[in-house]
């Protein structure tokens, strides 16, 4: 039912013929039989194209739900068709602990920058251990008005030419301002550099860590037949290795390092908006700031003032609960005072008057 | 045996099934327009800015202890946790044990209220919700259960007003800011907080989002998506996954002076431990917690690890404290099945075991 109302079939056919096809080349790649070629897989633009007709009827919580399982499924199948026998043309496809160990290798010269491009394989792999820093990147960017990856790559040469110039005339407080938001910006950019290089490391330790497990595999004398197996035992080892590396003191300074210059940065852009609010006579943050620091100190005040009177009020009338109606017997018996006296006597005499 | 040994035509059938799923998934979710979190019955009581102090109705034919239960939840995330769905709900399950319950929801500060501070909500806001309750019910004291931050403000609250609670539970409540498996605690040690405070006002639920999920990132923003595809085609798991993504993203933001003053005193100095913790001029001190004390942790808590907890033991001088550990984590002990059968009913147990 459901897949009548929301898949057409052609799509499933497109998949079916796409994958008939694909595994028709890995025989071929694997010399069963003759020609072999490269094929774009369809599925992530089917599925793309599939979700963009049917995401508006959908409600803004589901579609974010959508989109991550679209993304993920795609991060899963990648990685999978990476790895499927057959689907790569070097001699390792057929030994996987060779394959990996190559894998591994290649890794090592990407980061060392021996190695440019890289194939297919390494991109997933690689592309994996962005997420992290993606997720800081979207982050910064529901945060601010510049994209999150603004500073990603700006260039330090030239900035660090207009910083050594000294502030001249009349404008030298601007160009002073200008200069300090600049250096937090390379600042926040050689801080975001050095969180990404730290995750760049931990790739190569989970490739290792995944090699130790494959290791295992082999010992054991079974294989992993799955993408899913596969995938999630990617994701242990990621974890696990993550797990112990931010955990150290060293990763506490990037991560601090990180915050911070992002604040710092931030900072020096405040102040230039509150300087040009300032110029346009309007309002500044700063100035907003000492305002409601002023206000909710004297709601404090009203709030405890109201308190105690409050308690009070019942204090009162606790006490005016307990105060007699009647005088007591010892002062009835009392002899009248000569003021009362004589209040009785007037009282009696308007009576009288009346 | 090739150890990673991926057919062809098994990979495509994967992704055809994966492909059937999300399909079936889809109608799920177009029927899944509204999620709804909150299940029992409750109507507002008290307010004040933009807290509500809500109590919850008693069930029918039931008869609600005479010592109310006031529930304190953390000012990070939503308090609708606690009552997230039908058969999953702390409420219902402490309802079920005869719980008078009041609920406070802090609301979602915004920059007017930047300037609000620990002791505006500790000694201000809590304590007025507290003496609403002790007016209406007529009585001296009230029982307190603390969650996971709302735990520390119990403790604070109960240590500067312990002529006001009878019973104190906390649950997953960090004591001790700096256990070796502390990983957030670890991370904030370089972070400048008077200058993200002075920065930023409020501390953006996006930057907490991002911390808490850093934790786990491969799992908790790649492989949970994953395993959900598993689990489209019911419809009731996909609504129950909704409503636990909704929690998860919905983070107020964090009032300035209050994030600044919980993070210095607790994450950077462990003030329960070390003290110098200060609320409206005045010292808090553990020590002068007598009431009963009930501390619950979740054994399997990344976020709240166990012996955060656990220090709480030797910081009172109550006469009369329990331990109760959840195998679990720190979602789990609110949500999870087991959770409902063992962790709510032993705390209402224990609470009319000792408000009598």
């Amino acid at each position: 039912m459901a897949e009548e109302g929301f898949f057409d079939d052609s799509w499933l056919d497109l998949q079916r013929k796409y994958w008939e096809t694909w595994s028709q080349m890995s025989r071929q790649a694997m010399g069963l039989e003759g020609d072999e070629g490269k094929l774009t897989n369809p599925w992530e633009s089917a599925v793309d194209n599939w979700w963009k007709a049917l995401s508006p009827a959908v409600s803004d919580s589901s579609r974010t739900f959508m989109d991550k399982l679209m993304e993920q499924g795609k991060v899963f199948f990648r990685f999978g068709e990476a790895f499927a026998t057959g689907a790569r043309d070097d001699a390792y496809a057929s030994d996987g602990m060779a394959f990996w160990t190559q894998a591994l290798e290649d890794i090592r010269q990407r980061f060392s920058g021996s190695l440019d491009g890289g194939d297919n394989v390494m991109q997933q792999i690689m592309s994996f251990w962005e997420m992290p820093l993606d997720n800081w990147q979207r982050m910064m960017s529901s945060m601010s008005p510049m994209p999150g990856d603004a500073l990603r790559n700006m260039p330090h040469e030239h900035l660090n030419r207009v910083l050594s110039a000294p502030g001249l005339g009349y404008t030298r407080e601007e160009q002073s301002q200008y200069q300090e938001l600049i250096r937090a910006a390379i600042d926040y950019q050689q801080a975001l550099q050095e969180y990404s290089g730290f995750y760049a490391r931990l790739g190569v330790k989970s490739v290792e860590r995944m090699g130790s497990y494959i290791q295992g595999v082999i010992d054991s004398g079974k294989s992993i037949d799955s993408a899913r197996s596969l995938y999630d035992h990617w994701v242990m080892s990621c974890e696990a290795v993550y797990a112990e590396e931010v955990a150290t003191p060293e990763y506490a300074k990037i991560h601090g390092h990180l915050v911070n210059a992002q604040m710092a940065l931030k900072r020096r852009m405040a102040v230039m908006v509150d300087e040009n609010l300032g110029a346009l006579n309007m309002p500044s943050r700063s100035e907003l700031r000492t305002l409601q620091d002023r206000l909710q100190e004297t709601r404090r005040e009203n709030k405890q003032l109201r308190h105690t009177l409050q308690a009070l009020e019942k204090q009162v009338a606790a006490l005016a609960a307990t105060v007699p109606t009647t005088l007591p017997p010892t002062i009835k018996a009392a002899a009248p005072s000569a003021k009362a006296q004589v209040r009785k006597k007037a009282a009696a005499k308007t009576t009288r008057t009346d | 045996m090739i150890p990673i040994d991926i057919r062809p035509d098994k990979l495509a059938q994967e992704m055809l099934d994966y492909s059937r799923k999300l399909g079936q998934g889809m109608e799920n979710l177009l029927n899944a327009q509204t999620i709804d979190t909150g299940v029992s019955p409750k109507h507002a009581v008290y307010s004040e800015d933009k807290l509500v102090l809500y109590r919850y109705d008693t069930p029918e034919g039931a008869t609600a202890e005479p010592v109310p239960l006031l529930i304190v939840y953390a000012l990070v995330n939503r308090p609708y946790m606690t009552d997230i769905q039908e058969d999953r709900s702390t409420i219902k399950g402490l309802l079920a044990t005869g719980q008078d319950v009041y609920l406070i929801d802090w609301g979602y500060p915004d920059q007017a209220d930047r300037a609000i501070t620990l002791d505006d909500y500790i000694n201000g806001y809590l304590d007025r919700c507290v003496d609403h309750i002790l007016d209406a019910h007529g009585i001296e004291k009230i029982n307190l259960l603390g969650i996971c931050q709302g735990g520390a403000f119990g403790l604070m609250y109960t240590a500067m007003h312990q002529d006001k609670v009878k019973n104190l539970v906390t649950m997953v409540t960090p004591v001790d800011f700096k256990t070796p498996d502390n990983l957030l605690s670890a991370w904030v040690q370089n972070v400048d907080i008077d200058l993200a405070v002075d920065t930023m006002g409020n501390i953006p639920g996006e930057l907490l989002n991002w911390t808490f999920l850093s934790l786990k990132p491969f799992s908790l923003t790649g492989q949970k998506y994953v395993n959900m595809v598993d689990l489209l085609d019911d419809p009731d798991k996909v609504k129950n996954f909704l409503r636990m993504e909704k929690w998860i993203f919905d983070s107020p933001d964090q009032a300035g002076e209050t994030f600044r003053q919980f993070i210095k005193d607790f994450y950077q100095r462990n003030g329960f431990i070390n003290g110098g913790v200060m609320l409206g001029g005045q010292a808090v001190d553990l020590k002068r917690i007598t009431c009963p004390v009930l501390n619950i942790y979740a054994m399997q808590d990344h976020l709240v690890p166990p012996d955060a907890s656990k220090a709480l033991k030797d910081l009172t001088e109550s006469q009369d404290y329990t331990e109760l550990a959840f195998p679990g984590g720190h979602i789990g002990i609110y949500v999870s099945g087991k959770a409902q059968k063992e962790v709510t009913p032993a705390i209402g147990k224990w609470l009319n075991e000792h408000s009598v």
